[in-house]
């Protein structure tokens, strides 16, 4: 599903990434974790073509994200996005942000898109809240209204950089149930995240960056039982500590 | 004393009339070319935002009075063309307000965080897309105050039209003025009058900010 | 396209633009020097004044700052030629008190953005009102505030032009006379155009100046004053 192979990608002369390798099959759940300037967001953006690499190769469902020809718009209807930072349209209620795009990239009907709208945000369990603008909801209730969103293209797959790490914490477990749900029917997700305890109960496999580099790729269990890399052991005792 | 007024109501009304008709028209078109500049400025849309930025600099360090003189006396000159002062007015107006409007608004355009512009593209919208349906209507909307006090001023300058003998309010008042010679009468009308105007129009913009600002 | 440039007819009589160019800048500052005072103390008296004097300060910014310059220049040359003030004398005041509105708002808002703090701090180490205004919050408030007084100046430069329409003999006004005198109309304009433009860019550069090194100062910004 999504093949990224050799990718390497530099600000100028620092390095960010460095001939990083993964690939993510249909319905598989893959998540990223790694310190803070490791470029799992990084490397997340290259796949929907948000930032541009300079070598090796991504390919989603077969195109070639980096090829100048690729028609970008299309590839991002088809890979859906979370962001850290929820990035809800503020100016639209929580309906209409879930509409706009079905709207205005797939030409659904304004009806159509409604009903389907409202049949999402039940999903995420936001039904009574369809009306309300992103400015009155907490950061919990926005982050779902952004999955909803996501949703409503009906992805191949869904990429989420962080989706937890700007809520306040009695919000995080609401968001991650959603997720799960998510998981649990079968969506592909590539997903960066710290919250170790989701990783371990919904991840097929795990990929730990450093610095840029892919160090490990392993089967979840195996990753939580027995990292294989000294690094990555390090970093599971400090964050599981707490 | 206050006879003057209501003996020459009609006359006056008229040039209230034409005051708020300028003032229209004169903002539609400043309107519009200042969201043409800010956001040819904005998408940085090579050499055409060089030639924005000299625009708006130019006009920016000029007096409205000049301005107005320069469209009513020294572009005809040049080109050969006749105009009327009224034209000659619309043109200056819309040409000098839309010079500030075009600051205001980019401002605007850029207040929307980079962040947002990522996310709407995420979805599959194209760039044109995100600038129709998230970009302007958002960065518009966090402006109105700014965009309002603008309108306002140039409500005011529209005063200015009747050096070059528009038949705008203060046209038409220092006209009555020069045949009944009640200065302080009537000009104390055509300040309470702009007042109101002025007044009327910063409320409804305080209204409009309120129902239409973008909470974030 | 059928006109001839000429643009010697403006060096012919350049005394008449040089003396306009001065009767300009002398409006201007003499107008800014009163805006600033008369915008300081009602400013000052809008932020820290009792409720009564609270509304009138912005009552009188609103009714000031709600008519036309045009009109204040009218009424202090027309409707007040009782007094039979010269044109000059007349613009400098319709200029500075217009102007002075605009000063009052700056420092109305600069006062009152103030952390509350100073002026506690200040109080409670027994200055009185009075030296607490001079000596806490007027240098931190004019710091701040200079960026808006530099646009409020170049305004007034702008704003001066109307002058001419009082008889006084200012850049525009001279611009008039040539015109007449020389029919060289795109010259004496783009000219006029251009003086302002370069009268303008000379203050903000200046201004420019003045706030960078104002920023270099060594004094403690107000953030490690209320840290410290």
């Amino acid at each position: 599903m999504i093949d990224i192979q050799n990718v390497s990608k530099s600000y100028g002369a620092v390095p960010v990434l460095q001939d990083c390798s993964l690939s993510v099959k249909r319905g598989e759940v893959v998540v990223v974790c790694g310190p803070s300037g490791s470029g799992k967001s990084t490397l997340i953006k290259c796949v929907n073509g948000l930032e541009p690499y300079q070598s090796g190769s991504i390919k989603v469902a077969g195109v070639e994200v980096g090829a100048r020809h690729t028609n970008l718009p299309k590839l991002r209807a088809k890979i859906g996005m979370v962001f850290q930072s929820f990035e809800l349209y503020p100016h639209l209620c929580a309906l209409e942000n879930v509409m706009l795009a079905q709207i205005h990239v797939l030409r659904r009907s304004r009806d159509e898109a409604r009903t389907r709208a409202m049949a999402l945000l039940t999903r995420v369990g936001l039904a009574e809240r369809a009306h309300q603008m992103p400015a009155d909801l907490s950061g919990g209730q926005q982050q779902r209204v952004a999955i909803a969103r996501t949703l409503a293209l009906d992805p191949d797959a869904i990429l989420l950089d962080e989706p937890t790490s700007a809520l306040d914490p009695e919000m995080v477990s609401e968001v991650l149930d959603v997720i799960t749900a998510l998981a649990r029917d079968g969506m592909t997700m590539m997903v960066v995240t710290h919250e170790m305890g989701f990783a371990r109960r919904v991840a097929d496999r795990v990929i730990f960056m450093d610095q840029g580099r892919v160090v490990e790729d392993a089967a979840a269990e195996t990753f939580f039982a027995a990292p294989a890399s000294a690094r990555a052991r390090e970093f599971l005792s400090k964050i599981l500590a707490h | 004393m206050h006879d003057v007024i209501f003996v020459n109501r009609d006359f006056l009304a008229a040039g209230l009339l034409a005051t708020l008709q300028i003032s229209a028209i004169s903002i539609v078109c400043g309107t519009l070319i200042g969201a043409v500049v800010a956001l040819l400025r904005y998408l940085r849309v090579p050499f055409a935002a060089r030639f924005c930025a000299l625009y708006v600099g130019l006009i920016q360090g000029a007096p409205l009075l000049v301005v107005l003189l320069f469209c009513y006396f020294a572009l005809p000159a040049l080109f050969g063309y006749k105009t009327t002062a009224y034209w000659a007015t619309v043109l200056s107006f819309s040409v000098f307000i839309g010079a500030y409007l075009a600051e205001d608004i980019r401002a605007g355009l850029q207040s929307v965080s980079p962040k947002l512009t990522q996310a709407a593209l995420a979805c599959g919208l194209t760039m044109p897309q995100v600038l129709r349906l998230v970009v302007l209507p958002i960065g518009v909307r966090s402006v109105i105050p700014p965009i309002i006090s603008q309108y306002v001023r140039l409500i005011k300058f529209t005063s200015v039209a009747s050096i070059i003998s528009v038949q705008e309010l203060t046209g038409n008042a220092l006209l009555v003025n020069a045949r009944v010679f009640e200065p302080a009468t009537i000009l104390s009308f055509v300040a309470i009058v702009y007042l109101i105007v002025c007044q009327a129009v910063s409320l409804f913009g305080r209204w409009l900010n309120a129902r239409f600002a973008v909470r974030t | 396209m059928n006109y001839s440039f000429d643009w010697s007819a403006l060096w012919v009589h350049r005394d008449l633009i040089i003396s306009g160019f001065v009767t300009t800048v002398e409006l201007a500052s003499i107008s800014l020097v009163l805006a600033t005072v008369l915008g300081i103390v009602i400013g000052t008296c809008g932020a820290v004044g009792s409720r009564g004097l609270r509304v009138l300060a912005i009552g009188w910014v609103e009714l000031i700052r709600s008519v036309p310059l045009l009109i204040h220049m009218y009424i202090w040359y027309m409707a007040l030629a009782v007094l039979r003030l010269p044109g000059f004398a007349c613009a400098v005041l319709a200029l500075s008190i217009y102007s002075s509105a605009y000063v009052t708002e700056i420092v109305r808002a600069g006062i009152e953005n103030l952390p509350a703090g100073q002026a506690k701090a200040a109080l409670a180490s027994g200055l009185t009102q009075f030296q607490t205004l001079r000596l806490v919050i007027y240098p931190q408030v004019l710091r701040r505030i200079l960026p808006s007084l530099a646009s409020v100046f170049s305004q007034l430069i702008k704003d001066s032009s109307l002058a001419s329409v009082i008889a006084v003999a200012d850049i525009t006004y001279e611009a008039g006379a040539l015109d007449g005198m020389t029919f060289r109309t795109f010259e004496v304009y783009a000219m006029t155009l251009v003086l302002y433009l370069v009268l303008v860019s000379i203050v903000n550069q200046l201004l420019g100046a003045l706030l960078s090194s104002s920023m270099r100062s060594s004094r403690p910004s107000p953030r490690e004053l209320r840290d410290a």
